[in-house]
């Protein structure tokens, strides 16, 4: 029992280490995949996940587009009412641009999410509409960016790109960002897909007669994504029938559209047929699926659908379907009704404000193995000047199997909570493999100075002497380090926290076993 | 087997004055590049490609010779590449470009047109740079102050306090001033380096005065013990660094070769100031601060 109450620091680090162990190669502790995800290929034989730049794959972080006016007063119009007046007021923006939140009784926010507006467009446009307002600034509305962020996460999803990430950061000055990873996938994929606002609306396109003379009118937004109940998965098509996505309308919304299809002629006896894209002055009535103000789709109706329209039964079972010119458009326009339309555009062009990356999975490998390929080097290093320097085995091999263990425990700990490992992350392993042998070498050097360690009392106050100067050290790396780590320098963020951790595990675990280990190997009395 | 011991330096034979002279020169010479770096171009360093902005597309080009690959690279984009870098492991090129109208997704379509295998694409808006440089800065100068004001709560002395402070600001700017001549640029590589250079500057500093200040025992054989620690210490980091340096640089891992490349020279700078600026500050504050 003696021995195991004096040991108690050793094993604790025996403890700590077999606890990495299972973290890492356990199949039990796997983090958690997104469904389907074929991400596993670059997990290999351990749980450690990787980050983009060793696993391969798209970054961006990027900013909302938008301008904000705080503390509107709306004069007791209705949030609809009051986007609907402003819009009226801005040059380049539509009413789906702006958007008006009531925060309090007598206002709220207002915000513009087009390219091109400026603060100062946004004040003119409220004062020319007769609402009081705040400061105006860049940026959009917290609900804004959570709303994005959830419908870039669901288009992310859809589009089957497994393993993507879209979250919020914030930078220390209080910017707000957009970040956006999705590994092992190309940078203009990705790019597509986030930069695309993804408003869905169905107009109707069709010939009215006039003076006598046949004329086109284009009656837009009959359906807009809110009127869907269902939104089906984007269908192949076939036996002549084109690509499409089958949707079920809401009980509301049907009679409206029904009476629409009818009073417009696409429902007419025996249903029509659309040439929208051949020739659109000739075109019987046509319904146009539009996406981003591109029209991705037109058709006309099948005759039996006319007349389960003009019967008004078909109302009472609101099915439908949208039909497009191709699969990728059907999918696209699937992804999009599913997830909705993105509030605001991600500033990403060559002025934007935002950043991208890109990394392809070979490079990311060969990063993978040449990092470790140089933590290993940078190990030799260390034991060589160790070996040198003190001669003997049983001082210097302990301390390189100590500060070796210092890392399994980090990695073991980055895979028990699922922390991506990347190349900052590396550095930041080598940073705590040469602050541990440092301390290794303090308490070295303290324990054994003038001559041998006979007594075990002997040994405790040189141990502690010795913990004094690693404890000053320690503090002052955890300090220099902490600003990285709270500070969302992104990239860094990685490196700080491992430093610290490694810090503080060595502290508080690894370094006082070493401790124990080398009087065990020093001291006569056992 | 080899070993080394730490040589005993006769300090007996230097006074104060002539210890302090060199790091403080040297000291001198680094703010003065520093100076002169940042009233020739506006800024203390060169900022890189995550301050600045731009964009940096890593390609493996498939030509019979380094000539012929830098040629085709230059004819397939339609900006001229700010710089252009070959990395030694795999033959692929490393070549950035600055923040300019032409945007990433042009230079990538350029080459892929090229048929150029792409292997990475960083992209940094001017903006954002400009917003992260503000971040890094600030956060080297909130790092070195916790680390003043927690260094000062140790030693609660002046003397020995300012001592260690002293060295590690000059540990960080030697560096600093090494990057302008040798055209390194800034990059977050570089920061974290800087970073690291506190905390790891600093330990052997501590280690000194702690065994000055607070054990009982003679000065001169106080200093030998510390340095003995000390010298150990820093040199086994310089040897990880110095190797790590060289195998990222290899590879083409610029992050691990920026970090390597600033702590050489931090570390080789602080085994000046920590045994000659520090040391001679202690040696007069033990013989005549406290008499005062």
């Amino acid at each position: 029992m003696g021995a195991l109450r004096d040991n108690w620091r050793v094993l604790l680090l025996v403890v700590f280490v077999l606890a990495s162990t299972f973290a890492l190669l356990s199949p039990t502790v796997a983090p958690d995949e997104g469904p389907g995800s074929p991400g596993a290929a670059s997990e290999g034989a351990t749980n450690l996940k990787f980050g983009l730049d060793l696993s391969g794959g798209t970054r961006i972080r990027a900013p909302l587009v938008g301008v904000t006016a705080e503390e509107v007063q709306f004069g007791g119009d209705s949030p609809g009412q009051v986007e609907r007046n402003v819009a009226a007021q801005l040059r380049g923006a539509d009413v789906t641009d702006v958007t008006a939140r009531q925060t309090s009784q007598s206002g709220g926010t207002v915000e513009v999410t087009a390219d091109n507006v400026t603060q100062s467009d946004l004040a003119t446009a409220l004062d020319a509409a007769g609402y009081g307002h705040g400061e105006v600034r860049d940026g959009v509305t917290a609900q804004t960016r959570e709303e994005t962020v959830r419908i870039l996460e669901d288009k992310i999803n859809q589009a089957g790109l497994s393993g993507g990430t879209v979250q919020e950061v914030t930078t220390a000055s209080g910017e707000h960002f957009i970040l956006i990873e999705v590994p092992g996938e190309d940078r203009s994929e990705v790019l597509d897909l986030v930069q695309s606002r993804g408003t869905v609306r169905v107009d109707v396109y069709y010939p009215v007669e006039r003076n006598g003379s046949t004329e086109y009118q284009r009656d837009r937004a009959v359906l807009e994504r809110d009127d869907f109940q269902t939104i089906g998965a984007a269908q192949q098509g076939g036996n002549g029938q084109p690509p499409h996505v089958p949707v079920v309308l809401t009980q509301e919304t049907a009679p409206e559209f029904q009476q629409k299809m009818v009073d417009t002629g696409v429902a007419q006896r025996g249903g029509s047929t659309c040439t929208y894209e051949e020739n659109r002055q000739t075109t019987g009535p046509c319904l146009l699926v539009v996406v981003d103000d591109r029209v991705v789709g037109s058709f006309g109706m099948h005759p039996s659908l006319a007349s389960s329209m003009r019967s008004g039964d078909w109302a009472s079972d609101p099915s439908f379907v949208l039909q497009t010119q191709n699969f990728s458009e059907a999918q696209e326009l699937s992804i999009n009704l599913n997830a909705g339309a993105l509030p605001a555009k991600l500033d990403l062009g060559p002025d934007g404000e935002g950043t991208s990356s890109y990394i392809s999975p070979t490079q990311g490998e060969s990063f993978k193995t040449d990092s470790v390929i140089t933590g290993l080097i940078a190990v030799f290093a260390v034991s060589g000047v160790v070996f040198v320097r003190y001669g003997e085995a049983k001082v210097a091999l302990p301390m390189i199997v100590t500060a070796l263990s210092e890392v399994v425990i980090l990695l073991g700990f980055a895979a028990g909570i699922g922390y991506p490992i990347d190349l900052a992350v590396v550095a930041g392993f080598i940073a705590v493999i040469g602050t541990g042998v440092d301390d290794l070498i303090i308490i070295a050097d303290e324990v054994m100075a003038e001559g041998q360690v006979r007594s075990r009392r002997v040994f405790r106050s040189r141990f502690r002497k010795a913990f004094w100067v690693i404890g000053a050290a320690a503090a002052t790396t955890i300090i220099a380090m902490s600003p990285l780590a709270v500070l969302s320098l992104g990239d860094l963020q990685g490196f700080a926290i491992f430093t610290i951790l490694g810090v503080i595990v060595g502290v508080l675990v690894t370094r006082p076993a070493y401790g124990d280990i080398l009087r065990s190997l020093l001291t006569d009395d056992r | 087997m080899v070993t080394f011991e730490v040589p005993e330096v006769d300090y007996t034979r230097y006074t104060n004055r002539q210890l302090a002279a060199v790091p403080v020169a040297v000291l001198v010479v680094a703010l003065l590049v520093i100076a002169g770096w940042y009233v020739a171009t506006g800024a203390p360093v060169t900022p890189g490609l995550d301050f600045t902005g731009g964009t940096e597309l890593r390609i493996a080009v498939d030509a019979p010779s380094d000539q012929a690959a830098r040629e085709q690279i230059r004819a397939a984009f339609s900006e001229e590449p700010e710089s252009i870098r070959s990395v030694p492991s795999d033959g692929t090129y490393v070549v950035t470009f600055k923040a300019s109208d032409v945007g990433a997704a042009q230079l990538e379509r350029q080459a892929e047109d090229a048929g150029f295998d792409i292997r990475s694409i960083d992209s940094v808006s001017a903006s954002f740079g400009a917003e992260t440089q503000r971040l890094a800065l600030g956060g080297v100068a909130l790092a070195f102050v916790g680390m003043s004001v927690l260094v000062f709560l140790l030693f609660r002395t002046f003397v020995p306090s300012i001592a260690v402070v002293l060295s590690a600001f000059s540990d960080i700017v030697i560096p600093v001033a090494m990057m302008n001549l040798l055209g390194i640029e800034l990059s977050l590589g570089t920061v974290a380096a800087l970073l690291m250079l506190i905390g790891y500057s600093v330990d052997s500093d501590i280690l000194l005065n702690n065994h000055i200040l607070r054990r009982s025992g003679d000065f001169y054989e106080s200093t030998y013990r510390a340095m003995r620690t000390g010298v150990t210490m820093t040199l086994t980091s310089l040897a990880a660094m110095i190797v790590m340096t060289i195998t990222a640089t290899v590879f083409g891992i610029q992050l691990l070769s920026a970090i390597g490349t600033i702590l050489v020279f931090g570390l080789a700078a602080d085994l000046m100031n920590t045994y000659m600026l520090n040391l001679s500050l202690l040696r007069w504050y033990k013989y005549e601060g406290v008499a005062r």
